[in-house]
């Protein structure tokens, strides 16, 4: 993997697009799905915070998961963090969540920028 | 030349998790995913009833998780080979997987580039770690369990009778008890203590016992 973390992991998302080049929509709508479904989980997550660790735990996994596979990296890193502070039952403060917000924000923008902006919209509102 | 079809089966509770994988390995034409599973039951049925030749199995699973798992298809024989998707793994889980009967190891982050190769590295009978084939699996096993095995118990110069002292007060045992149970006499517990407090620079039994369960100087299995 690089060393410069993105949020976007370019060789990734290039390789995936190649290896589904017979289906583009499918293609877009795979990242649509994965950024509608990690909103999703952030919200789960903010409902879950502080303290019901377990759940953190799991949807933090959950969040990280996809992410690693679509080349989300920053995202997956900080879900990672997440999930390993309630893993040994440490509390998860509103900035943590915060900053995955943020970094959701720029995969977003970074898809809206490669896919298109009609195809994904550039913020989460219209996600 | 007719080349046979690698038939895989992915295991993964995340649905984004297994289209982006499915797609991915569908770029190969020699590979067929046959199956997805959402959970370790259902990755248990689908090997039994699938029989596929790759079942891909994420470790972090509901219901039975991706070891357990692993550990019942090895109990039950059957042909299929497995390989650990997951997004971050310790040494030891690698070596446990690898004694459960997994055939690899791919980092979810790395499935685009890896994944398809690993899966052909196993069916042709190598192992796959760290990105690429294993090719000597003795060697692997014997540096993981040198790299896993628990750090060597620092004693703080204490003796063996005295570490032994350590362990009963921590027990909550009085110098009697103690006196008792090695056939000392009470006088001899309490020369043991006052070395034991000089060299670990302690005051109290209380302080012993914490710093003992702090600085792991108990036997195994004690103060857990």
């Amino acid at each position: 993997m690089p060393g410069t973390e993105t949020p976007l992991t370019a060789e990734v998302f290039d390789q995936l697009r190649q290896a589904m080049a017979a289906d583009r929509a499918g293609f877009t709508e795979l990242y649509r799905e994965y950024l509608a479904d990690a909103w999703h989980t952030l919200e789960v997550l903010k409902e879950a915070a502080p303290n019901r660790f377990e759940e953190i735990r799991q949807k933090a996994h959950y969040l990280k998961s996809s992410s690693l596979v679509l080349g989300a990296g920053t995202v997956a890193r900080l879900a990672g963090t997440l999930e390993d502070k309630a893993r040994t039952s440490v509390s998860t403060d509103r900035n943590a969540l915060d900053r995955i917000e943020d970094a959701l924000r720029e995969v977003q923008a970074e898809l809206a920028k490669r896919l298109g902006n009609g195809v994904i919209p550039a913020d989460k509102s219209a996600a | 030349m007719a080349t046979t079809t690698i038939r895989v089966v992915i295991a993964d509770d995340h649905p984004v998790v297994r289209v982006g994988l499915r797609n991915m390995l569908q770029a190969d034409p020699s590979i067929r995913v046959v199956g997805e599973a959402r959970d370790g039951v259902e990755a248990l049925d689908l090997a039994r009833s699938l029989r596929p030749d790759v079942l891909l199995l994420d470790l972090a699973m509901p219901n039975v998780a991706g070891m357990e798992a692993l550990r019942e298809m090895t109990a039950g024989n059957l042909d299929t080979r497995t390989i650990v998707l997951t997004g971050l793994i310790e040494k030891r889980q690698v070596l446990e997987a690898l004694q459960l009967g997994a055939r690899g190891v791919v980092l979810k982050d790395a499935a685009v580039e890896h994944l398809s190769a690993c899966i052909r590295a196993v069916m042709q009978g190598q192992y796959w770690l760290e990105g690429r084939p294993v090719q000597n699996l003795v060697q692997v096993l014997r540096d993981l369990t040198a790299q896993t095995a628990p750090a060597p118990r620092k004693t703080f110069g204490l003796t063996a009778r005295e570490l032994e002292v350590v362990a009963l007060i921590t027990e909550g045992c009085t110098n009697k008890d103690i006196a008792k149970t090695f056939g000392i006499s009470e006088e001899t517990v309490k020369r043991h203590l006052t070395n034991i407090f000089n060299k670990l620079g302690v005051g109290n039994r209380l302080e012993l016992a914490l710093f003992a369960l702090n600085h792991n100087l108990l036997p195994v299995g004690e103060g857990q």
